[in-house]
């Protein structure tokens, strides 16, 4: 009998664990809470219990940030008393967001890394490793650290900002979509409360309650719709009017669990990560009622095979699904046929559904007939025609099609990846990884492998990076939009959030030492850790060091959610 | 044309039309230049600097200077145009003289070296990924001895059913010194699976003095030891993919030494030379 644990239940884990009768009581008599009808709530999911479950009060003094910028976030935030302040133009600088600027080693930095090679590991000057310039930190009662902008005046004045008052929601959009934040929040009065809803509950009071569904719709649609639709191809040939008719009636939904790393660490340790326990978004055989937009994180193109089902390929942010099923409807009225393939949610994914009646009114007609897939050939029990998904399975074998899926590594844009036919296992990159960092090579050249394949265990720079959620200080982030993911050191607190939020692991947490080789020790006596991973060689000339020290060009920096650059990488 | 085709392509065109060159160069003016042997060692030995410079790029890999891979396939087709320049050099006689004939030996040991060194790294790595359980090549020792102490555990186990010592003994006597450290390195390296074999069919003999519980317990070792051999295996080929170098390097550095040596005394006795 194969290992098996006890299936993990929503609320198995409140997100804070100290939410009392008595502060679920006074949020009920709170508006918007006082005005939800509990009656409309179902048995499995009663407003009480969502409050006691899925929210957690706040507290802020002045100045301490809230929110930041490029932050990912899965949790949105009611102010229940005093006022906090969003800034609007221009963006806080870097420092202030405890972020490190973008920017290449200069010549003599890059030259120096010839004698200072020889220094320990992970070493730092002591000044080197004081706050960030215009930041504090400060830990509350609940030992939680808060950072605050230390001179608000200057900040004021030199930044557009707005006053958000009790009442108001932020938060939202990042919380429901996985998108990062848009803007950096702090607390503007002395005493800020406020109550975070993780986003299970937020969905759930949406369900629940129209008022509050219609008001995140709106700001949904008028703050990240109409941006999305209009980079979507399909829509490229409609008049604003249409889009706007198109962003009105679209519906969005988020399947499968934010806090899909934890629970996928313990299902692969217990060796059962299977298709058939993930979410279904769209199942084959079904009537095709809707056009599916991945919008963030990733799905995956299965088909009934046998008594299982096979994946054809993985999909991710900005794939479309099911138009083929419709515009062969929409040609073909009298030999209609339904969903092709199965759609299931992998860890978690959003999705904007364009309804079947929106595409045939408004988005088909406005195709040109050279940009409307071919009609759907009839198949008896096999498919006839090959599915542009099928060519996943083509290009790089149904096995490795299947571990990268279950490994999840379609979700790295830069995986080390290792051709074992070519790696003489001379360590070179270990080697001139250590050599660029510190002396601490930042990877293992080790991994889950199939075939001549190998993922090593490194930051692979993921598209739905999960480490970057619940970072106190900002120091984990992205270089640029959609660039590497980096720490800066200066304020990494070293509370091993990151390390642990990680799905594989690649995060390690070092305690660093000082220029004469001793370890750095806090006031309380002990090590100060910091969180290291690989940064791509971000501040180095010539790109990932380990890469390009591999003399048998066994090893690329790959982005696995381009099959095809990988099934021609292992064709080289 | 795939990658690695498209290498081999350029590097053997280019060695190819570099060594055509240089042999029509010599055969066009070793007559005519003065001090002509003066010119094809400067360039033999500069050649020979170009190639050295691969292992100082290795050791600076935090500066811009290009990837390892090319620098790895300059060094290899610079490898096989030194032996051309070599000839020419030598004006394609066998040298004279014991300095001489050290450099020469030297110069053939580097060069032959590298050439098996390069064989090595093209043939045992597929080798090792189509025998799977990779491993990397410092835990070796930390596993080899983790699954000795497993199979000791199992072998010395009090077994309350059996009626004679036969499976402790048969440990000493055959498996102890298995498990003890790595074994078959020339087996493994020549891909023969002759002991391990040998070993199994020991196993199957012995199972036919042993009860059902020790059978299950030999079963056990069985695993054991199929897993200790793949160790071996790994332990085998990667040393081998490590020691080449071991060799490669010191001869190189020699091989400089002795052609810096070599530069003096042509310089200090210049009279002969033309």
């Amino acid at each position: 009998m194969p290992p098996t644990i006890e299936r993990p239940q929503r609320w198995d884990v409140a997100f804070d664990s100290e939410m009392t009768d008595a502060a679920v009581g006074r949020l009920l008599a709170i508006a918007p809470f006082s005005a939800m009808d509990e009656a409309k709530f179902s048995k499995r999911t009663p407003l009480r219990e969502i409050l006691r479950n899925d929210t957690s009060i706040r507290l802020y003094r002045k100045g301490e940030i809230i929110v930041r910028q490029g932050d990912y976030g899965t949790s949105a935030f009611l102010i229940l008393s005093g006022a906090t302040r969003v800034v609007l133009k221009p963006d806080l600088p870097l420092s202030l967001l405890g972020r490190q600027a973008p920017g290449k080693k200069g010549i003599f930095r890059t030259l120096a890394q010839l004698w200072s090679s020889n220094r320990p590991p992970e070493s730092f000057r002591r000044a080197q490793l004081g706050h960030g310039e215009g930041l504090g930190a400060r830990r509350n009662e609940n030992e939680e650290v808060h950072v605050f902008l230390q001179d608000l005046p200057r900040v004021l004045g030199q930044h557009r900002t707005e006053q958000m008052i009790a009442g108001d929601f932020f938060g939202e959009i990042a919380a429901l979509s996985r998108m990062p934040r848009t803007s950096t929040i702090f607390a503007d009065t002395d005493e800020v409360e406020l109550i975070e809803i993780r986003w299970q509950g937020l969905r759930d009071l949406m369900r629940y309650d129209p008022a509050l569904q219609q008001h995140i719709n709106r700001i949904y649609r008028e703050r990240a719709m109409a941006s999305f639709l209009r980079a979507t191809p399909m829509f490229r040939h409609l008049t604003k009017e249409q889009l706007a008719q198109v962003a009105e009636q679209v519906e969005f939904a988020t399947y499968g669990d934010y806090d899909w790393s934890g629970e996928y660490k313990r299902l692969a340790k217990a060796g059962s990560v299977t298709p058939e326990k993930e979410p279904v978004i769209v199942q084959q055989g079904d009537y095709p009622n809707g056009v599916v937009l991945v919008r963030a994180g990733f799905a995956r193109v299965s088909q009934k095979f046998g008594t299982g089902e096979r994946t054809l390929n993985y999909i991710g942010a900005g794939h479309v699904f099911g138009f083929d099923e419709i515009a062969h409807n929409w040609r073909e009225p009298s030999a209609s046929v339904s969903f092709q393939f199965t759609l299931r949610a992998i860890g978690y994914t959003h999705v904007i559904v364009v309804p079947t009646h929106v595409m045939e009114k408004i988005v088909l007609p406005s195709l040109p007939p050279k940009d409307l897939p071919a009609l759907i050939a009839p198949r008896d029990v096999e498919i006839a025609a090959p599915a542009p998904t099928e060519l996943a399975r083509d290009l790089v074998g149904a096995e490795t099609l299947e571990f990268l899926t279950e490994n999840r590594f379609f979700n790295g844009t830069a995986s080390m990846v290792i051709d074992l036919d070519r790696c003489t296992r001379c360590d070179d990159c270990v080697r001139a990884c250590a050599s660029t960092h510190d002396n601490n090579p930042r990877f293992l050249r080790h991994g889950p492998s199939i075939g001549r394949l190998m993922i090593a265990n490194s930051c692979m720079h993921c598209a739905d990076p999960v480490c970057m959620i619940g970072c106190p200080t900002g120091a984990i982030h992205r270089e640029s939009f959609a660039g590497q993911v980096v720490i800066n050191p200066v304020t990494c607190i070293g509370c091993k959030a990151c390390a642990n939020n990680c799905p594989y692991d690649s995060i390690r947490m070092v305690d660093v030492r000082d220029e004469n080789g001793d370890f750095m020790m806090g006031e309380d006596l002990k090590p100060i850790a910091k969180a290291t991973k690989c940064d791509l060689c971000v501040e180095n000339h010539g790109g990932p060091a380990c890469q390009n020290a591999c003399p048998h060009g066994a090893l690329e920096r790959m982005n696995l959610n381009n099959l095809t650059a990988l099934a021609d990488w292992m064709k080289r | 044309m795939t990658r690695f085709r498209r290498q081999l392509f350029v590097g053997w065109f280019l060695f190819l039309l570099a060594s055509a060159g240089a042999i029509a160069l010599h055969l066009r003016y070793h007559l005519a230049l003065p001090k002509y042997a003066y010119l094809t060692g400067w360039a033999f030995f500069g050649v020979m600097l170009l190639l050295t410079l691969y292992n100082a790029r290795k050791k600076l890999p935090f500066l811009p200077l290009g990837k390892s891979e090319n620098w790895l396939q300059i060094h290899i087709y610079g490898g096989f145009f030194t032996v051309v320049l070599f000839l020419i050099h030598l004006n394609f006689r066998l040298p004279t003289g014991w300095f001489e004939g050290t450099l020469a030996w030297l110069y053939l040991l580097v060069t032959g070296s590298g050439v098996v060194g390069l064989m090595l790294t093209r043939i045992l790595p597929r080798r090792l990924s189509t025998r799977g359980g990779e491993v990397i090549y410092e835990r070796i020792p930390v596993l080899r001895h983790a699954l000795r102490c497993e199979a000791e555990s199992l072998a010395f186990s009090s077994d309350s059913t059996a009626k004679s010592p036969a499976l402790a003994e048969f440990y000493l006597r055959e498996l102890a010194m298995f498990f003890s450290g790595p074994r078959h390195f020339w087996p493994h390296l020549l891909e023969s699976r002759r002991p391990l074999n040998a070993l199994l069919s020991e196993m199957d003999d012995l199972r036919r003095y042993l009860n059902e519980s020790e059978r299950a317990t030999l079963e056990k070792l069985r695993q054991l030891v199929r897993q200790k051999d793949g160790l071996d295996y790994h332990r085998a080929l990667q040393s081998s993919l490590k020691l080449w170098l071991f060799v490669h390097l010191p001869l190189t550095y020699s091989l400089m030494m002795f052609t810096l040596l070599h530069i003096v005394i042509v310089f200090a006795f210049a009279g002969g030379a033309r």
